[in-house]
This record gives structure tokens, sequence and C-alpha cells, in this order.
């Protein structure tokens, strides 16, 4: 069962390199991003070919189970990640706004000179 | 004072050639904003040509939402020297003889002039029940009573504008204004206006309202 998690797991992180590498590729990603990200997967990829060497971790931070600590971890990321992702969209949002405003001012100027 | 009229428009075919006729006949100048209408909107507003009025088009290439489209429309208007701006729906709902009364509000000094609909005639239950419910929740939580939240018959002066600039891109904008309005603690009123359902599908869907709501307690936090 948990050999089937791990592999699982290890196919999940080996696609999500290749994901980032087709961001960097296309120019999505740039370098700095791109090695955050490998760092993440690595990590993740050690993390679940190695558990015991978690343990450690686990039991510095007073989880009872390293499995525990690896949802905790998990649901950390996300929110985080949630967190970064509506801001982005908020500023998005402003910035998309702005222009659109400024084009509607052009074409109203265009259009009253007609 | 110099008054203009601001209209958002999205997807108003049907309803857009009578409107700029009616508030033609008002004689003061307007702004309409055509909110990236994908119907025949766009093609009928470029061919319109309106005798007496001065009407002013602006056009968002993409849908932002009624807040912005209102704020495009403020700013415009405002930045032509208008003192203040009266908001009207494109869709017909609103009667353009209740207009002379805003007019009235703004020359006795009140700086933000909000239209409340008679709810006992024609409004839908459900739409009755919801905007009575916002009602009682922004008394609740602002202390200020208003009987029409969700009315997009108002008018605004240029002063108070640039104190309750709302940030709404969608229909949050009518409830953040009332909300702005009472925490700036600016001089307002409420008139009333007849109101006509003539597209059942359009207006703040409970979605929206549900969006609204987390928004009100967000403001409530913020401001």
């Amino acid at each position: 069962m948990i050999v089937g998690l791990q592999i699982s797991a290890l196919i999940f992180s080996l696609v999500m390199i290749y994901f980032a590498l087709i961001h960097y590729k296309k120019g999505v990603l740039n370098g700095v991003e791109m090695f955050f990200w490998l760092l993440i997967w690595v990590f993740s990829i050690f993390a679940v070919v190695f558990p015991d060497l978690l343990k450690i971790f686990a039991r510095t931070f007073l989880f009872a189970r390293l499995f525990d600590m690896m949802v905790f971890g998990g649901f950390f990321l996300v929110i985080l990640l949630a967190t970064k992702s509506y801001i982005t969209t908020k500023k998005l949002e402003k910035k998309l706004e702005d222009l659109v405003r400024k084009q509607s001012f052009q074409y109203a100027k265009k259009k009253q000179k007609k | 004072m110099k008054i203009a009229i601001v209209a958002p428009v999205f997807n108003e075919e049907k309803f857009i050639p009578n409107f700029v006729n009616s508030i033609s006949t008002l004689g003061y100048p307007a702004y309409i904003i055509d909110d990236g209408s994908v119907d025949d909107t766009p093609k009928i507003l470029s061919n319109l040509r309106v005798k007496g009025t001065k009407v002013r088009i602006f056009k968002h290439n993409v849908n932002l939402g009624k807040g912005a489209a209102m704020k495009t429309g403020a700013e415009a208007a405002f930045s032509d020297g208008f003192d203040a701006v009266v908001f009207m729906d494109a869709d017909g709902q609103h009667d353009i003889n209740d207009f002379p009364k805003f007019v009235k509000k703004l020359n006795e000094g009140y700086e933000v002039v909000f239209g409340s609909r008679n709810m006992g005639m024609g409004v839908p239950l459900i739409r009755y029940v919801g905007n009575k419910l916002a009602s009682l929740m922004i008394s609740f939580l602002f202390g200020r009573y208003f009987s029409d939240i969700l009315c997009g018959y108002r008018a605004i002066t240029k002063k108070a504008y640039k104190e309750i600039k709302w940030e709404s891109a969608g229909y949050a904008v009518e409830t953040e204004m009332v909300i702005r309005t009472a925490k700036c603690k600016l001089m307002h009123c409420e008139v009333p206006v007849s109101t006509l359902y003539l597209d059942e599908f359009k207006g703040v869907s409970l979605i929206d309202a549900v969006g609204i709501f987390f928004d009100v307690l967000r403001w409530r936090i913020k401001l």
C-alpha cells in the first residue's frame, strides 16, 4: 500500500517537473522560478523515496506521525499559493480595468473627432 | 449645477434605441458606456444620431462589469467639467419622469441621491425579500438604513465621487456606494422612483448576491 502511494507520488512529482520544464522553455517561468519549482519537486521525490529522512523533522516539530507533517506541509503550501494567486489576480484585474478604461477614452476621443 | 447622465450598457440591443431617444428629451448630456456587449449594441450605438443632446459613447473592449462601466462614465463626465452625474440603467427600467427629482435634490445641496423603488409594485418577490434583507444587514452593520440598496437610479456629485470612489467592478457597486456614503457621512437622501422590469434575466443573480454578502463583511472590517 505504502509502495503504491510512493509510486503515485513519484510519478506526480516527475510529471510536475516536466510541466515546469515546458513552461520554462515557453518563457512562462524565468530561471529563478524554474529553480524554485525544481527544488520543491526534487525535495518531494526525496521525501517520497526516503521517508525516514523526514522523521527527524516530524519529531522535532512534535508531529505524532510523518504523514501528519506531510499533510500539514501540503495545506501550508496550498494556502500560500492560493493567497499569492488571489493577490496576483486582483492586481491583474485592476491593470486590465485601467487599460480598458484608457482605451475607451481614446475610442470616445476618436469618435468625437469624426 | 452642470449635470450629466451616465448609463452603463451591456447587451441591450432591444432597449438601447428607445433609451437613447427618451433621455435625449431630457436635454442633459449623456455618457453611454458599452461594457463589452456581444450583441448588436455596439453597432446600434455607433450608428446613433441624436439631435440636440450631446451623447458621448465609450466602449470597453472586454466586459468589466457594471461598477467599472459606471466608473468610466463618472470619470469621463467629471473630467469634462460636470458637477454631478445621474446613473441610469439602459434597459428601460428607470422612468425618465423621475429624473427631475434627482436634479432638484442635487440643487438643494445633497451630495448623493438614491432612488428608492416602490417595492410593492411589480417587483419580483425574491428581489423584494433579498433587497429588504440587504437593507437590514447594512443597517445592522453600518448604522444607517437605506430603503433600496440595489436601485441603480442614483446621483452623485463630483466631490462625493472623490470620497467614495468605489473599487467594485461588478454588481456590488451599488452596495459599496451606499456603505461608503454612510462611512464618509455624506449628505444623502432618497427619492421615490418607479421601475419597470422588462428583462427578468438581468440584474443581480443569486450568485452575485452571495458574493456581495461576503463583500459587505469585508467592507465592515476594512472601511
